[in-house]
């Protein structure tokens, strides 16, 4: 009897490969049924605005983010609340995670997604020369503070600021350094920096490409020297926290969100030789190429982040507007008009066009020295 | 099989039917593991090799000359193989006399020992090397300090961000792996040879050096094999201990190159694994080398009952030993991150006292809170769960199946498998994940990609290796004899598998499924790269949560998950009176 169950055991364990083996697809979930308006049709130089009101869009439109969780957590009923019939997905992943799977999927012809709201303007223009946006023209934009693709490819939606941070508790503001020059060249806190990776980040990409415009490669050789730690924010943060580090440079909402959820006392600094002002970007992917073929809701959800509806949950999640006059910075932030009176600017077709090049230079100076 | 049964004329005798049935099972089952390593394997590797050849369009070595002209390469490959190595040796150096005393000795306290050696493979290892970290960090490590304050150092004694602080960690870390395979095929030794060479007037550090040791080496080898393999390919520890100290290793270099999130930095990903995979074969042939060439039987169907070395005065002062080793290697680490799920300011200590009051300020229940209740935390708990047991179960069928193929058998390709199996566990995962993506998700008829089945798959290529090299070495030290008794009895093969095989090997069986299981169920590498919104796992929550997030909740979820597994075992070793546990 018993050798009979075994016999099933093993016959089941052959029909499962044979399953798995053919299944060619049938395993998939079943494609979202088409939205109930035509998608808007795409032209070249943009599809005439959809203009839908909100009950109109339906059907699933997936988001691939690099936003906090907490803060895609809190816009999902906001979005509920906006389109009603519409069911919106967001998938969570660091740049670097979403990047590869976004290449990884570019090599199949087609993205597993509907909109990307990661990365900085760079990213944009690589998928843009690609071909894989959809161009959309709203006026929505109009109020915008930073630039945008004025052909209607990708919009900022939220601010990133590249800071420092120190702790209160363990250093005074004046025993650490209060520029990112010092950052690189202040010896006496060798050995006690940390920083994310431009290689898998894209907001450290951009900032160590604004260093490099600003202070040359020389920059790069001087971190290296200062044996500083390349690692995430997550855990530079508890580095500071423990004295382990002195100054770490971090994108300012991970320290806003530290003080206002774990009363933490850790603080920004804004460097005196210029924040880094990176503004993240939100694309639709083109028709065709996407996962749910839903352009028009893919489009109305584009204004509503740009609208201040959306841009209130932008700056609840400890960063900043992107549409000019917006009247308040996230929590514990200097307003966002006194940022941008010191920055460091960002050349994004530098950040596009010499990636390699930056890349390589960073990791053969700072990633691996050539004397370790 | 079934063209066999159709033909069969009616006066074919029952026991010719019998024969027959078994030999086809044989190749269906063979088959079927083949085929699903050649199209989930091989199919996928073979593609990245080829597109690493074909990047530029036409064949070329470019993408070889680039990678492998580049100095910073070559240091993240020497210092793969130097830690590899080191860790393998050191691990089996820890792994060896302690699965004797815990085995073969009156070791005081031998079974809690056992548990508590084996739990640190059911911890994460990134969320260990984070412990590790901040115990153990040049500035302000804490055990660092303690020894500075404690032997009057001028300055910390250890520093972690080192080749040698990279080796310490990821022994700490894999040597229950050595640990788990050696003191299986120890319980399983036929004691006879050791009564004898006691009786011959031998002592017991002779006996254990000339008749244990001896007996005992394909499970060494086996054991170390296990060990390199798995601190090569290992990304968590190196990415959190190696990059802070600028120490890289082939893996850190393989995700820096996939994150670049273009296709020259895929290419060049899947150039450097090739590396990896080169390795890995030359182990393999190196172990089937010096294991292949020795057959040693060492159970057989008389006693099985190990006989039980007398430490004599020896017993406390080896126990305390023990203990100190616990301490440093288990029980801090543990406590460690244990304390920082309660902590909220990671700066102070949990708990201090001031004007002889017990000040809790920093002690807070959030980040458990958060754990119990957070939605999305529990349906990956759930996730993983699910894919972590279906893996361990066809994986450990398949290993069952492989035992008795390359230990009863005399099949000629019967190393093809073998080798396939031993190949997937030493191909770095982010390749594996890397080749699924490309080749199953329609390009070649087969689209599992953003299913559950594409992270089984993955999980089993790179895990069953675990629980088969467990269930062979238990395997290879059962006698035949056994089998061939049952089979002249009249019993069928599947018969004799089930009711003599089975029972024999059952303990390793289990603790194959758990080798499986438990890496399944905080895998994140290939988790990273094949979950969807429906497929997220415990891994990239933990993972998520300890670099982006919160430590403090990352440490939480990894106590549980700890809690949980001691309590698995607890209830296992419960309901089996002591057969099995982990």
């Amino acid at each position: 009897m018993s050798s009979k169950r075994f016999f099933a055991v093993v016959m089941a364990l052959a029909m499962a490969l044979t399953m798995l083996a053919g299944c060619g697809g049938g395993n998939e979930p079943a494609p979202a049924p088409a939205p109930a308006p035509a998608p808007a049709p795409s032209g070249d130089g943009g599809s005439a605005p959809a203009d839908p009101t909100p009950a109109d869009v339906s059907g699933n439109v997936l988001i691939y983010t690099s936003m906090y969780e907490d803060i895609i957590e809190a816009i999902k009923p906001e979005l509920k609340k906006a389109f009603p019939n519409l069911n919106v997905e967001f998938f969570y992943g660091g740049t670097g995670t979403l990047q590869t799977k976004v290449a990884a999927e570019i090599e199949t012809g087609k993205l597993s997604c509907d909109m990307l709201m990661v990365a900085e303007p760079a990213y944009s223009l690589e998928l843009k020369e690609g071909g894989w946006l959809e161009p959309y023209v709203t006026s929505a934009a109009d109020g915008l503070a930073f630039d945008y693709d004025k052909e209607g490819y990708w919009y900022p939606v939220r601010i990133c600021n590249m800071v420092l941070a120190y702790n209160p508790e363990l250093k005074s503001k004046e025993e650490v350094p209060n520029s990112f020059y010092d950052f690189a060249y202040n010896e006496a806190v060798k050995g006690k920096i940390s920083m994310s990776n431009p290689l898998t980040s894209g907001t450290a990409m951009a900032a160590v490409t604004a260093l490099k415009d600003k202070y040359g490669y020389e920059y790069f050789e001087a971190l290296g020297k200062q044996n500083v730690m390349v690692e995430s924010g997550g855990v530079a943060c508890t580095k500071l926290e423990t004295g382990e580090c002195d100054v770490i440079m971090i994108l300012e909402e991970s320290i806003l969100k530290k003080r206002e959820e774990d009363d933490s006392a850790l603080e920004v600094i804004y460097p005196t030789d210029g924040t880094i002002v990176i503004p993240s970007t939100i694309m639709t992917i083109a028709d065709g190429k996407n996962a749910n073929n839903n352009i028009a809701a893919c489009q109305a959800i584009t204004d509503w982040f740009l609208s201040n509806e959306g841009q209130k949950n932008i700056v609840a999640g400890w960063m900043h507007s992107v549409v000019s006059g917006y009247p308040e910075p996230p929590y514990d932030a200097i307003p966002t008009s006194e940022i941008l009176k010191n920055t460091m600017p960002v050349n994004w077709e530098n950040c596009f066009r010499q990636r390699d090049e930056i890349r390589t230079k960073f990791q053969e100076s700072v990633t691996i020295p050539e004397s370790k | 099989m079934a063209a066999v049964t159709a033909v069969k004329s009616p006066d074919t005798g029952p026991a010719v039917k019998e024969k027959r049935f078994y030999l086809d099972i044989k190749w269906v089952v063979i088959l079927a593991i083949v085929a699903f390593l050649l199209i989930f394997e091989v199919l996928p590797m073979l593609y990245l090799v080829v597109r690493a050849f074909t990047a530029d369009g036409g064949v070329s070595i470019h993408a070889f000359q680039r990678v492998y002209t580049y100095p910073m390469n070559w240091t993240a490959l020497r210092n793969t193989v130097v830690t590899a190595t080191c860790s393998m040796f050191l691990g089996v150096l820890i792994a060896f006399p302690l699965a004797w005393l815990v085995g073969r000795t009156n070791l005081y306290g031998k079974k809690f020992f056992r548990t508590l050696f084996v739990t640190t493979y059911m911890v994460p290892p990134y969320v260990g090397a984070m412990a590790w970290l901040r115990l153990l960090n040049p500035s302000v490590g804490t055990l660092n300090v303690f020894l500075k304050d404690l032997l009057h150092l001028a300055e910390n004694p250890f520093n972690i961000y080192s080749v040698g602080g990279l080796v310490w960690v990821l022994t700490s870390f894999y040597y229950p792996y050595a640990f788990i395979t050696i003191s299986r095929a120890m319980e399983k030794m036929d004691p006879s040879l050791e009564e004898a060479s006691k009786i011959s007037g031998a002592s017991p550090l002779k006996t254990l050096w000339t008749i244990t040791l001896p007996m005992m080496a394909p499970s060494i080898v086996a054991a170390a094999l296990l060990v390199f393999v798995s601190a090569g390919s290992c990304y968590g520890i190196p990415s959190i201990i190696g990059a802070p100290g600028q120490v890289h290793t082939v893996t850190t270099r393989i995700i820096d190159f996939v994150s670049i999130g273009n296709q020259e930095g895929l290419t060049d990903a899947t150039t450097l694994a090739v590396f990896l995979m080169v390795i890995a074969n030359v182990v393999l042939y190196v172990s089937n080398f010096v294991v292949g060439k020795k057959q040693y039987i060492t159970v057989s169907g008389k006693s099985t009952r190990p006989n039980i070395v007398d430490l004599g005065r020896w017993r406390i002062a080896v126990t305390l030993l023990v203990v100190i080793f616990a301490l440093i290697v288990v029980i801090i680490p543990f406590f460690s991150v244990a304390a920082t799920s309660f902590t909220k300011n990671l700066g102070k200590p949990l708990l201090s006292f001031a004007d002889g009051k017990l000040v809790t300020d920093n002690f807070v229940l959030r980040f458990w809170e958060r754990v119990v209740t957070r939605e999305s935390i529990l349906n990956s708990a759930l996730h993983s769960l699910v894919y972590a047991a279906l893996s361990a179960t066809i994986g450990i069928i398949i290993s069952c199946v492989m035992a008795y193929l390359l230990q009863r058998t005399r099949v000629k390709f019967k190393s093809v498998p073998d080798f396939l199996i031993t190949l997937g566990s030493g191909t770095p995962s982010v390749v594996i994940a890397l080749g699924l993506i490309m080749t199953m998700s329609g390009r070649f008829g087969i689209n599992i990609y953003n299913t559950m089945w594409i992270m089984i798959v993955a999980y089993l290529i790179k895990y069953l290796l675990m629980g088969m090299r467990t269930v062979v070495s238990a395997m290879s030290q059962i006698h035949p004899s056994l089998e061939e008794a049952s089979l002249i009895s009249g019993a069928s093969w599947l018969r004799s598998f089930k009711d003599v095989t089975i029972p024999l090997i059952a303990p390793s069986v289990v603790a194959g499924w758990f080798l499986i299981f438990m890496p399944c169920f905080y895998e994140l590498t290939m988790s990273t790269l094949l979950y969807s919104t429906y497929t997220k796992t415990l891994g990239i929550e933990l993972f998520t949560y300890q670099t982006f997030h919160s430590q403090q909740t990352a440490a939480a979820l990894a106590t549980a998950i700890l809690l949980l597994v001691i309590a698995a075992n607890w209830l296992l070793n419960k309901l089996t009176k002591g057969e099995f546990s982990i």
